[in-house]
């Protein structure tokens, strides 16, 4: 795991944000197995604090949990998974929205770019 | 206690090597000396002997006979005895300052030590204590040995014999070897006291720097004069008052006050004052 | 706790510190930040009662230091606090002898992710290594705290990345740490609170996490405004 960290939101939020980034993409399945959050500091490079912090905010939003003194695991629901992937979505989409409308863009316009950008960054790959 | 004892050890190992050297050296020089200098007598007599026809005894009573004083007055003996002298004295100060040179500061680990840091202190002190009477002890051993020596290079008729004893009430070592308790405690009582006056000096200077320079000879010269207020009041105002016993009562009573008050004036400074 | 409250102090006539007030809790890293000679060595040296100061008071734990307040706290300075002829082997011996709170175990699993030999002497190491070393000297003790004096100033990229792994594992973990640094970039994401300070004086005293939250702004972001204002 190597993430690039901005300095400008909190560590936290990027590290759940990089969790549901790896859940939308599928890398990490339902049920798996996550580091513990020493081990996540450790890889991440942060302070384990900000690692205990990132994982109590998502026990409470339902992405991971644990059971007992087991590791903690990434949730098997399905519609967690779902809504992970909406919510990414629709968040890129927004700032894409925002961007276009400060310039004045007419959405037919936009739409066959967006198309044609699409494939030709895919073929790229 | 037990801290004050791996202290005392550290600090002794860490002058070790050097102690050694000194060792050494005394050894060799003075045993040199003796050879050397009974040599030089049995040369000049056998000269003598050879140009002006005499006897050895005749000689004897011209030149006189030699004696183990004529060897342990010389450089020699002396010279060793100086120099381990000079060298624990110039320790007194380095002891202390060896803390602070170069970039490996030393100080910050003894005083982040978990104990009194009185204990650094009287460690210290102990160290230097140790270091004086185990140069004393060795002498105490060399001299019955050089003593010997000399027995064997030079025969009886050249010869006036002195008993270890006798030798080390000479001149400058009996300040070395005291006759009694008494000026036992006296001579190492005063040089113990000599030694923590300056290791609170050191600290005054330690802790306020060039002010502690200034604070510490203001503090010597009041230890100094405190030490020295009976003799002074004997001679000046009192006119021979005290008998000469209770002169020396008073002179012990005014040792232990300096001694007190090095120590408890160091330990105020080395617990509050002293910087890294 | 330590608790810093209105501590002041003067070499000579000059103002080293003035009126200086901070708390760092137990499991954060705080940090104190400010350019060279702003009396961030001097506010270390003065909690672990290594110069004195004139007014205010150092609390640890609620309590004034005293000799048993070292088996608590530890300070690591910029430079090694060991005899240099000592091979580190030695060094650990001392720590030994005069700690209750030196654990060999974790001094030796250090020594290991550090890569260092035991039986090299201190005096022949490289800057990096020596500052390791320095380290280990520190946090191989069962302290509740750690100070640290600039632990990444002065040495090699590698020894610096292998230093601030340290942060992020066991070793600090649950302890609280204060460490200085002229330059925040390196260990941004590591540091729970900042106290920005110049010329002896706190500017500021912030939670970084609540600061990026609430105000959405960097370490340096908060700098920047406290410095140039």
């Amino acid at each position: 795991m190597n993430v690039k960290f901005n300095n400008r939101d909190p560590v936290y939020v990027q590290v759940i944000r990089h969790f549901k980034e790896q859940i939308a993409t599928g890398i990490f399945e339902p049920g798996q197995e996550i580091p513990s959050r020493r081990e996540l500091a450790n890889q991440l490079k942060i302070n384990p604090n900000t690692a205990q912090r990132a994982y109590k905010e998502m026990e409470e939003q339902g992405l991971i949990f644990t059971e007992g003194n087991l590791p903690s695991r990434i949730t098997n629901d399905e519609k967690v998974f779902q809504q992970v992937r909406e919510e990414l979505i629709l968040e890129a989409v927004g700032a894409f929205v925002d961007s276009i409308r400060t310039i004045n863009v007419p959405l037919n316009e936009v739409l066959h770019l967006v198309e044609q950008n699409y494939h030709k960054k895919g073929d790229s790959q | 206690m037990n801290r004050y004892m791996k202290l005392v050890n550290f600090e002794f190992n860490r002058f070790i090597k050097l102690y050694f050297v000194l060792i050494a050296f005394t050894i060799v020089v003075q045993l040199s000396g003796v050879v050397v200098k009974s040599k030089s007598y049995l040369n000049g007599a056998n000269e003598a002997i050879k140009e002006s026809m005499l006897t050895k005894s005749e000689y004897v009573i011209q030149y006189g006979p030699m004696s183990f004083i004529d060897i342990s007055m010389s450089p020699w003996i002396m010279g060793p005895i100086a120099l381990c002298a000079i060298t624990l004295v110039i320790y007194v100060f380095f002891i202390w300052y060896r803390d602070w040179v170069g970039k490996n500061t030393f100080s910050y680990r003894l005083f982040m030590l978990p104990t009194a840091r009185l204990n650094i202190y009287l460690a210290k002190a102990t160290t230097i204590l140790l270091f004086v009477l185990g140069l004393i002890a060795l002498q105490l051993v060399l001299l019955p040995i050089e003593n010997q020596i000399f027995k064997w290079m030079v025969e009886d008729v050249y010869r006036i014999d002195l008993s270890v004893l006798e030798i080390a009430n000479q001149y400058y070592l009996n300040l070395l070897f005291p006759k009694n308790i008494l000026e036992f405690i006296l001579f190492y009582g005063a040089g113990m006291t000599a030694v923590t006056m300056v290791f609170t000096a050191i600290l005054f200077e330690r802790s306020y720097r060039i002010k502690g320079i200034f604070y510490g000879i203001v503090y010597c010269a009041v230890s100094i004069l405190i030490f020295l207020a009976p003799l002074l009041l004997q001679a000046s105002l009192l006119e021979n008052y005290f008998y000469p016993m209770e002169l020396l009562f008073l002179e012990i009573a005014a040792c232990v006050i300096v001694l007190a008050g090095a120590i408890w004036i160091g330990n105020l400074l080395i617990k509050n004052k002293v910087r890294v | 706790m330590i608790e810093v409250k209105n501590v002041a102090k003067k070499f000579g006539r000059k103002k080293v510190l003035k009126d200086v007030s901070f708390t760092a809790e137990k499991g954060k890293i705080t940090c104190l930040i400010g350019i060279n000679g702003v009396g961030k060595t001097t506010i270390l040296k003065a909690i672990m009662g290594l110069t004195p100061y004139e007014s205010g008071e150092i609390l640890i734990n609620g309590e004034k230091i005293h000799p048993a307040t070292y088996e608590k706290i530890t300070f690591i300075p910029d430079t090694i606090t060991m005899l240099p002829n000592m091979k580190i082997r030695e060094a650990f011996t001392f720590m030994v002898d005069f700690y209750d709170s030196w654990n060999s175990e974790r001094a030796s699993e250090l020594l290991k992710f550090f890569r260092l030999n035991e039986d090299d002497r201190i005096s022949e190491l490289s800057k990096g290594n020596t500052a390791k070393v320095n380290l280990i000297l520190g946090l191989a003790l069962d302290v509740d705290y750690v100070l640290m004096d600039e632990p990444f100033s002065g040495i090699d990229i590698f020894s610096r990345e292998q230093i601030a792994d340290v942060f992020t594992s066991h070793l600090i973990e649950d302890r609280g740490v204060i460490i200085t640094t002229h330059e925040i970039n390196d260990i941004e994401h590591l540091i729970d609170k900042a106290v920005l300070l110049d010329n002896g004086v706190i500017l500021k005293e912030f939670d970084t996490e609540e600061v990026r939250e609430n105000e959405g702004k960097s370490v340096i972001d908060v700098m920047r405004e406290v410095y140039q204002a």
